[in-house]
């Protein structure tokens, strides 16, 4: 290394030593150190003991709530994900129109995207409450039928929960629409000279061109859906009722370790998440060589 | 262009400066002045807040006021995740002096080693021994041979009724239920229901939140033996009961016949959704929406300044049939010194000025904020106090912790957990996913799992 490559590795580390100290201090080290607990008792103040796979022999054998607050999750995540998906493609496709005022429309869907969770979650009560909410009200007046208990009645807990979800695509809408910006014209002139229909432009140009978009948007609500924390913690008192309905896999890790204090018993469920995420995501990201198309290649 | 980069940037320098001296200028004229005076400046955080931490700042300063060594700065923390920023405070090295816990967690903090151990302080303080208090909550902080916290306030729970709605109703508003089947009587005419729903409760024993482990004592069940330390809930009848009578309240949708008084659950919680916050004026008692209901002492000073024109009676909890009678004393908010505490004298300065008569023969600072808040005051002497009994709406509060064998929480790591595992037992118990007998069972096996867990782990520290 001449000394002037040295200065440069210098003063590059020095300009990264920010981000540097706090990866390493907030992020690499609690991480590494999570591991260690898992195996462990701990409790914050005391130092950790040492169980071995206690916590999770403990986890697949005897914690009955684990399983429901696994199967809540995998529930939302199997619903809400695929719905996510389509109805932000939805979005987009209309918003993709050439119409007047077209940057008003897009603002005002992605508007709820950038409302704090917790407002929109308080929100959100008031719209699926079952007695004077604007949900069940609309479906009175207009429909002559009386709503379900939404959040009340454990059968429909989860599934206004994923309702809710849907109201904060616009993330994923956005980046759609980006992806449909790069589907080049040419294609689509061709297929008009060949004759094809809308739909059969659609199916056979547009979604094939988005494949690499909604891969993305794929993992990535894989990942928030799995985490599902907030919402249902404010929504809920952070009870995960009725019945258990709405014990997510996150809320049961943090009462784990926040209320009961078993920090070591939390690492391990968070542990197991983590390996359940990565699992779905390589299981995706295996699957998309057989269904993602890159116009590049 | 380039001059406004410049200004900005010398702007966010200059914001960052400020956020660095801010700490220090956070600190009030009164503080800074104790400071220079060389007065040890203690911490206080308050588990309390709004009304209720006004009245504690208020004898704060005067204690700030009446001497001039210790200066205590009171931090209204909240109940919410205290417990999380109290063991961060500890873990970090920077705990508060004095901390104000809720008596159920205490044990569970205790065996983490959260706190400092009292009794070497204690000897001196009349105020302080163990004959003054009430049992039930001197139990609470002085255990494993030692004394976690000095308690100030306690509460207990009695019926409360809107007379308004009796009177609506047909019933004598001056006449609460005394039996049970009575109180099932009333909740079935105070209850109102129409097309749209639920318009009015007249009783639902989880409410304004759940009451399990307060029913089951009160049915003379036993969940807990203190002698082998584990719950013992499995097979209780007088559970089993108190389970069942709980469920009597929630319509059985397999069944075509349910008691008049009973609710669909659902519609329960639906109408639950449209309450407001508990402290204020659309607190469901208080406008109208639940006829009776279990609360406690602090609605004495509550509706007053929520609903003053609430026209309300208070009266002893109808005692189960074949039951003794019995109080509930939940639990008790103690002040603890936090392990790793800086300044333990001036903090036990400050705790044994709060809890001791003041030199002009005036009652405690401790009786003073029962007073200010309507709480009950821990030692009996101060709670038979004339201002406290001699208010009719505040006398039966005290009244039934002298009258009653009074029953409390149990004292063990893990009560946050047992009683959150009642709970949501209970829940299921309404929506008919389980049977009594096969709830309590569930209770016993985790709660015991968890106890036994704590005890292999202590065992393994202390060899």
């Amino acid at each position: 290394m001449t000394r002037q490559e040295r200065r440069h590795m210098r003063n590059g580390l020095l300009f990264a030593s920010p981000f540097l100290f706090g990866f390493g201090a907030f992020f690499l080290y609690p991480l590494v150190a999570s591991v260690y607990y898992s195996f462990c008792h701990y409790n914050v103040i005391q130092p950790p003991m040492w169980i071995g796979l206690e916590n999770f022999r403990e986890l697949f054998t005897r914690d009955a709530v684990f399983w429901k607050s696994l199967y809540n999750t995998l529930y939302y995540t199997v619903f809400s994900v695929p719905l996510g998906l389509a109805v932000s493609i939805g979005l987009a496709l209309l918003l993709n129109q050439k119409v007047r005022g077209m940057a008003a429309y897009r603002t005002v869907f992605f508007l709820p995207t950038i409302v704090p969770m917790v407002a929109s979650a308080v929100l959100w009560l008031w719209v699926l409450n079952p007695e004077s909410g604007l949900l069940n009200e609309t479906l009175r007046q207009f429909l002559r039928v009386d709503g379900p208990g939404w959040l009340a009645d454990e059968h429909w807990a989860k599934p206004s929960l994923i309702l809710m979800s849907l109201w904060a695509t616009g993330g994923a809408m956005v980046i759609f629409l980006a992806g449909l910006a790069d589907v080049p014209a040419s294609l689509y002139e061709v297929a008009a000279i060949d004759g094809a229909g809308r739909w059969a432009k659609f199916r056979n140009i547009t979604l094939p061109m988005l494949t690499p978009t909604i891969l993305f948007n794929l993992v990535m609500g894989l990942i928030g859906a799995f985490q599902y924390f907030t919402q249902v913690y404010v929504m809920t008192g952070g009870k995960g009722g009725p019945v258990d309905s709405t014990m997510f896999y996150a809320l049961y890790l943090y009462r784990n370790s926040f209320h009961y204090l078993r920090m070591g018993y939390a690492s391990a469920m968070a542990w197991m998440l983590f390996l359940l995420i990565l699992a779905a995501t390589v299981a995706v990201l295996v699957s998309s060589r057989r269904w993602v198309y890159y116009h590049g290649d | 262009m380039q001059r406004w980069i410049r200004w900005i940037l010398a702007g966010a320098c200059g914001l960052l400066v400020y956020a660095l001296i801010w700490p220090r200028s956070a600190t009030s004229d009164a503080e800074r002045e104790a400071r220079k005076q060389g007065r040890t400046v203690i911490v206080y955080w308050d588990r309390h807040s709004g009304h209720e931490h006004e009245a504690r700042r208020a004898l704060i300063h005067e204690f700030n006021t009446s001497q001039d060594k210790v200066y205590v700065r009171a931090l209204p923390i909240g109940y919410n995740s205290l417990m999380e920023k109290l063991l961060t405070s500890i873990a970090g090295s920077a705990p508060p002096d004095v901390c104000a816990i809720d008596g159920g967690i205490m044990a569970q903090l205790v065996a983490q080693g959260c706190f400092a151990t009292l009794e070497s302080f204690m000897a001196g303080c009349p105020s302080l021994r163990e004959e003054r208090f009430f049992p039930h909550i001197w139990k609470t902080v002085a255990f494993d041979g030692h004394v976690w916290g000095i308690p100030t306030t306690t509460d207990t729970y009695c019926l409360l009724w809107n007379k308004r709605a009796f009177r609506k109703a047909g019933l004598d508003p001056d006449r609460p239920p005394r039996t049970l089947a009575e109180l099932e009587e009333y909740a079935a005419r105070l209850t109102i229901k129409d097309e749209s729903g639920i318009r009015q409760i007249g009783f639902l024993p989880w409410q304004p939140w759940d009451l399990s482990h307060m029913w089951g004592l009160l049915f003379g069940g036993t969940w807990y033996d203190e002698s082998t330390g584990l719950a013992v809930c499995a097979g209780d009848p007088n559970l089993i009961r108190m389970f069942a009578w709980q469920r009597s309240f929630a319509i059985d949708p397999t069944s075509d016949t349910h008691p008049p008084f009973a609710l669909d659950p659902e519609k329960v919680m639906s109408f639950q959704q449209g309450f407001g916050a508990y402290m204020s004026a659309n607190n469901p008692f208080y406008s109208g929406k639940i006829a009776m209901i279990t609360e406690g002492e602090w609605q004495v000073t509550f509706i007053p300044k929520y609903a003053p024109d609430l026209d309300w009676g208070v009266a002893a909890i109808p005692t189960p049939d074949g039951a003794s009678p019995r109080a509930y004393g939940p639990t008790c908010i103690a002040d603890c010194i936090p392990a790793g505490c800086r300044h333990p004298e001036a903090a036990w300065a400050y705790l044994e000025w709060f809890n001791s008569p003041r030199p002009d023969g005036r009652p405690s600072p401790a009786s003073d904020y029962n007073y200010a808040i309507h709480n009950i005051p821990v030692r009996t002497d101060e709670a038979r106090q004339a201002r406290f009994i001699g208010d009719p709406r505040f006398r039966p509060f005290v009244d039934v912790l002298f009258e009653r064998e009074t029953v409390s929480a149990p004292v063990t790591p893990v009560t946050q957990f047992f009683m959150d595992e009642i709970e949501r037992q209970r829940e299921r118990v309404i929506y008919r996913k389980t049977s009594p007998e096969q709830a309590l069972r569930e209770i016993q096996n985790t709660v015991n799992d968890h106890l036994q867990l704590g005890r292999a782990l202590a065992a393994r520290t202390t060899p």
